[in-house]
C-alpha cells in the first residue's frame, strides 16, 4: 500500500509540474502585457516599466519561471497585479466559497442521484421511470447559467422566496473565520441566524449546479444498475428466495457503483474548475470568478495558482476515486497493496 | 443536539427568506446600497483609479478642490482658495484650517506633500497627470496650512487633474508601512483619509461598507444625508435589474439600454439621465494597412450611418460633432464633420489606392459588447455599398489592448470608448499626441507635426483666451485627418429607488461612478 500512495504521490507531482508548464506557457505567449493593464489606461511608459519590475516580469521567461517553481515549492504562488495581494491569500478567500458550493451540490447530486438510479432501473419503463429520465435529460441539456437565471427569476425575484444572490445578506456579520468554510464556521461558532442565510443563500446556486452532475449519476446508475440486474449472480440470488431489497441494496448496488464512483470523481474535480457561470450569475465569490478576473487582466500568477489548485483538486479527488474502488471490488485490493 | 440544529437552521432559513426592505438600517442610520458590477481591489489613492476605485477614495479621501455638477465646476474643498503665477508655474493653495483627517489629526501642507510626493515616488496611478510638469523637490510647505506647487514648466491644466490627487495622513501611512512600501500593501484595503466616509467593511469581492462620518468637517448636505453604503458586487446586469426592482439596491449602474427604458417605467424607480463625457470612436490605423490611406478614411467616414449608433442606444445618445466632448472646456463643433454622405463617400473612394473598394478590413471590437457587435454590423452593412467587406474580430480586453499597443498590429477599425480625466482641453487633445501612441485611445496612431505642435504649445499658455483659439483649430485639424469615426456620446444613466434624494452628476466622473456624499434617503 505504501509503495502505491509513494507511487501515486509522485505521478501526482510530475503532473502538478506539467500542468503548471504548460498554464506558463499559455499564458505568456497570450497577447496582452499585464503590466500595462495593471498600470491603467493612461499610464506612461515609465510607469508601465515601474510595475514591470515591480513584478519581475522584465525577466526571461526562464528566470520568471524558475522563480515561480521555486516560490511554489515554498508555498508562495506570486502576487497577483489585480489584487495587489498575494495569490494564496487570494486562493484562501475564494477557494473554500467554491469547495462549500461544489461539495454542497455534490452531495445532493449523489444523494438523489443513487436513489433515483435505483428506482429508474428497478421499475424500468415504468412512469417512475420516465419521469426520472425526463429529469436526467433534462440537467444535461439545459445550461446551468440559463437554469440559474430561470431559478433566480421564479424563486427569488418573483416568488420572493430566496435570495437573488451573494453569499450573506447584506447586513450579516459572517462567523470569525476558522476553517473559512463560512457554514462550518457558523456552526462552530453557535451563529444560527447566520448559518441560515448562508444557507438560504446557498440554495439556488447549490441546486443549479447540482443539476447537471445529478443528471449524469441518475443516468450512469440506471445503467449500470439494469446491466448488473441481468447477471447470472443476480439470477441465481432471487431463486434462492434472497429479498429484492437486499438483492438490488446489497449485491446489485456495489457492483453499480464503480462506474457511477469514477463518474462522481471526474464530475467533482470538473465542477471545482467549472463553477464561473453560477459564481457569476449568484455572485458567488469563489474561485472561477476570481480565475476569469484574472484571465481578462492577464493577471499570469493567479492564473497558474487556481490552475495548481484544481489541478490538485482533481487528481485527489480522482485518487480518493481509486482508493474506493479498492474498498467496493475486491480484485482491485492487489494492484493497490503492491 | 444535531436535530435541534437542524430545526434551528431551517428556522433560519425560514427568517433569511422574507422580503427584503427598501433600503437596510443599522441603528437609526439608513444605508444605501449601490449594486455595481465591478470589484474595488485597491483604495490606495496612488495607485489605481477607474470608476468603482475612484468612486471609493473620493468618499474616504478629500483632494484640495472637487468637480461639482454639471458642466463640471472646480470647487474649493481641502483648499479653502488658491493663487497662480501669470506664468502658471506657481500654484499656491490655502488649506481649511478646520480639515480632519477620520483619526482627529489635521489636515496640514504637510500631509499634501507627503501625498503628492508619495504618488509621484510610487509613479502609478494618477502619476501621469503631474510627473511631466512637476517633481517632488517643487513641493514647498509654506506654512501650516500653506502648499506651494512649482513646475518644472508653465502648465495651465495642472489645477483640473488635482480633484484625483487625495490628501493621506502621512503618520497613519507610514505607521503602516512593510518593507519600504510607503504603506501601499495597508493601504490597499484601509483608508488614511479625511473624506466624508470610512470603511466600516471590505469584504474583497463581494461588498464594501462605508459608514458616514459623523461631525464631518465640511459638514452634510442634507439631514437626511445617508449614514452609510453598501456597495456590493452583482455581476450580471439580469441580477441587478432584479435586486433594483426587489429594493435590494437603491441604486445599480450598467444596465442595457433596454433594460434601462423597462425600469424606467416601474413605480418606485428613476432613471436619471444625463449626457456624458465618453466618446465613442471608431480608430483607424493611420500608419499601417489599408486605412493609412486618408482618402480610404473620408470614404469609411462618409459610408458610416451615424444616426444607427443612436438607435443602437434607443435614442440615449448624442452624435459627436467633434473630437472633443461636448463638456470639455473650448469644445467647439467643427463644421462639416462626418454624416452619411454616399456620394462623398465614393467620391473619396475614387481619389483613394483602392477606387473600385474591393478590399477586407478588420474591425476589432470587445468580446461580449453588444452594442459594439451591432456597431460592426452597421460598419459591415454600409461599406458594402463601397465593395469593402469587413471583418468582425471580438477579442477580450486584453488581447485588444495587446492588438492596440503597436502601429503594425493595430487593427484597421477598433471599437474605443474613452473618458477624459478633466474637462481640460489637454485630456482629450493629448489622446491624438504621439505621446499617446501604444495606448488603447492612441491606437489609430494619428501624425500630424503641426497638431502635436499646437497641442504642446497649449499647455503651456496660462491664459484661457490664448489657449481657446488653438484648440479650436486643433479640433478642425484633428477632423480634417480623419483619424477615427467620430461616433458619439451615449447618455450616463443609473436606475434608482425613487426614495433616493440629492444625485448630482458631473459628467468629468467616469461611468458609474456617483458622488455619494450628497446622497440622501427621503424615507421613514
Amino acid at each position: 500500500m505504501l509503495g502505491y500512495l509513494a507511487r501515486r504521490f509522485l505521478l501526482l507531482g510530475l503532473m502538478l509540474f506539467g500542468l503548471l508548464c504548460i498554464t506558463f506557457v499559455i499564458s505568456h505567449v497570450a497577447p496582452g502585457d499585464p503590466a500595462r493593464l495593471a498600470a491603467g489606461p493612461d499610464a506612461t511608459a515609465s510607469m508601465v516599466e515601474t510595475l514591470r519590475v515591480q513584478y519581475g516580469l522584465d525577466r526571461p521567461l526562464l528566470v520568471q519561471f524558475g522563480q515561480y517553481l521555486r516560490g511554489v515549492l515554498g508555498g508562495d504562488l506570486g502576487r497577483s497585479l489585480r489584487t495587489r495581494e498575494t495569490v494564496a491569500s487570494d486562493l484562501a478567500r475564494y477557494f473554500p466559497n467554491t469547495f462549500e458550493l461544489v461539495t454542497g451540490a455534490m452531495l445532493l447530486a449523489v444523494g438523489l442521484g443513487i436513489p433515483l438510479g435505483i428506482l429508474s432501473a428497478v421499475y424500468r419503463d415504468t412512469w417512475v421511470d420516465q419521469l426520472t429520465r425526463v429529469v436526467s435529460v433534462s440537467g444535461i441539456a439545459l445550461p446551468a447559467f440559463w437554469l440559474g437565471l430561470m431559478l433566480q427569476l421564479l424563486l427569488a425575484l418573483e416568488l420572493g422566496l430566496l435570495p437573488l444572490g451573494g453569499r450573506l445578506g447584506l447586513m450579516a456579520t459572517p462567523p470569525a473565520p476558522v476553517t473559512h468554510l463560512l457554514v462550518v464556521d457558523a456552526i462552530l461558532a453557535g451563529q444560527w441566524r447566520v448559518l441560515g442565510d448562508a444557507l438560504a443563500h446557498a440554495v439556488l446556486p447549490t441546486v443549479t449546479l447540482c443539476f447537471p452532475a445529478l443528471a449524469s449519476i441518475v443516468r450512469v446508475n440506471r445503467a449500470e444498475m439494469l446491466e448488473t440486474l441481468k447477471q447470472d449472480y443476480i439470477v441465481n440470488a432471487r431463486a434462492q428466495g434472497v429479498s429484492e431489497l437486499r438483492i438490488v441494496a446489497r449485491y446489485a448496488l456495489k457492483n453499480a457503483m464503480i462506474p457511477t464512483l469514477a463518474m462522481i470523481g471526474l464530475r467533482y474535480g470538473w465542477m471545482l474548475g467549472g463553477t464561473v457561470l453560477v459564481e457569476t450569475v449568484f455572485d458567488w465569490p469563489g474561485i472561477g470568478l476570481y480565475a476569469v478576473a484574472s484571465a481578462v487582466s492577464s493577471d499570469f500568477q493567479p492564473i497558474m495558482g487556481v490552475t495548481l489548485v484544481i489541478g490538485l483538486n482533481f487528481m485527489l479527488a480522482n485518487f480518493l476515486v481509486d482508493l474506493a474502488y479498492g474498498w467496493l471490488d475486491p480484485r482491485v485490493r492487489p494492484s493497490l497493496s503492491t | 443536539m444535531g436535530e435541534r440544529v437542524l430545526l434551528t437552521a431551517v428556522l433560519a432559513v425560514l427568517v433569511a427568506m422574507s422580503p427584503a426592505a427598501a433600503f437596510e438600517r443599522a441603528g437609526d442610520r439608513k444605508i444605501l446600497v449601490f449594486a455595481g458590477r465591478q470589484e474595488v481591489p485597491t483604495i490606495d489613492p496612488s495607485v489605481k483609479y477607474d470608476w468603482s476605485i475612484r468612486m471609493a477614495q473620493q468618499s474616504l479621501y478629500d483632494a484640495l478642490v472637487k468637480y461639482v455638477g454639471n458642466p463640471p465646476e472646480i470647487v474649493p474643498w481641502l483648499a479653502e482658495k488658491w493663487e497662480s503665477s501669470p506664468d502658471a508655474k506657481t500654484w499656491t493653495f490655502h488649506l481649511a484650517k478646520n480639515a480632519k483627517f477620520h483619526n482627529g489629526d489635521p489636515v496640514t501642507a504637510e500631509a499634501v506633500r507627503f501625498s503628492f510626493a508619495r504618488t509621484l515616488k510610487l509613479n502609478q496611478g494618477p502619476a501621469w497627470m503631474l510627473s511631466d510638469f512637476l517633481k517632488e523637490d517643487g513641493i514647498k510647505v509654506v506654512n501650516d496650512t500653506t502648499i506651494q506647487f512649482n513646475l518644472t514648466q508653465s502648465y495651465a491644466p495642472f489645477l483640473s487633474f488635482l480633484p484625483w490627487w487625495y490628501v493621506m495622513n502621512p503618520k497613519q501611512v507610514m505607521a503602516n508601512e512593510q518593507a519600504g512600501d510607503m504603506g501601499q500593501k495597508w493601504l490597499t484595503t484601509n483608508a488614511a483619509g479625511s473624506g466624508p466616509f470610512k470603511i466600516k467593511r471590505w469584504e474583497q469581492g463581494v461588498l464594501y461598507e462605508l459608514e458616514a462620518v459623523d461631525g464631518y468637517w465640511k459638514g452634510w448636505p442634507s439631514k437626511d444625508h445617508i449614514g452609510g453604503v453598501i456597495y456590493k458586487i452583482v455581476r450580471e446586469s439580469a441580477a441587478q435589474r432584479a435586486a433594483l426592482i426587489r429594493a435590494e439596491a437603491d441604486i445599480v449602474e450598467g444596465l442595457s439600454s433596454d433594460d434601462f427604458d423597462q425600469v424606467a417605467k416601474m413605480p418606485g424607480i428613476a432613471v436619471p439621465t444625463f449626457p456624458g463625457m465618453t466618446t465613442f470612436g471608431i480608430k483607424m490605423n493611420t500608419q499601417n494597412g489599408a486605412t493609412k490611406d486618408v482618402n480610404l478614411r473620408k470614404a469609411v467616414c462618409y459610408a458610416f450611418d451615424y444616426e444607427a449608433l443612436v438607435k443602437i442606444y434607443n435614442g440615449n445618445a448624442i452624435l459627436q460633432t467633434s473630437p472633443f466632448p461636448n463638456a470639455t472646456r473650448g469644445f467647439v463643433a467643427v463644421p462639416g464633420i462626418y454624416r452619411q454622405d454616399l456620394g462623398k463617400a465614393k467620391e473619396f473612394l475614387a481619389k483613394s489606392a483602392y477606387p473600385n473598394g474591393g478590399l477586407e478590413l478588420e474591425y476589432v471590437y470587445v468580446q461580449g459588447l453588444e452594442e459594439e457587435r451591432k456597431m460592426g454590423l452597421v460598419l459591415i452593412d454600409n461599406l458594402q455599398k463601397l465593395n469593402i467587406t469587413v471583418k468582425m474580430v471580438p477579442l477580450i480586453w486584453p488581447n485588444m489592448v495587446g492588438r492596440g499597443a503597436k502601429p503594425e498590429t493595430s487593427p484597421e477599425l477598433m471599437a474605443v470608448f474613452a473618458t477624459p480625466v478633466s474637462t481640460d482641453p489637454d485630456a482629450v487633445a493629448y489622446q491624438y499626441h504621439k505621446n499617446s501612441w501604444g495606448k488603447y485611445y492612441g491606437s489609430s496612431y494619428y501624425a500630424n507635426d503641426a497638431v502635436w505642435a499646437l497641442i504642446d504649445k497649449a499647455r503651456t499658455i496660462a491664459r484661457w483666451e490664448e489657449r481657446a483659439p488653438i484648440y479650436a483649430d486643433i479640433q478642425r485639424k484633428i477632423v480634417a485627418d480623419a483619424p477615427e469615426i467620430f461616433g458619439m456620446l451615449a447618455n450616463r444613466r443609473w436606475a434608482m429607488r425613487d426614495h433616493v434624494k440629492g444625485f448630482v452628476f458631473s459628467p468629468v466622473r467616469f461611468t458609474g461612478e456617483v458622488d455619494l456624499y450628497p446622497l440622501a434617503i427621503a424615507a421613514k
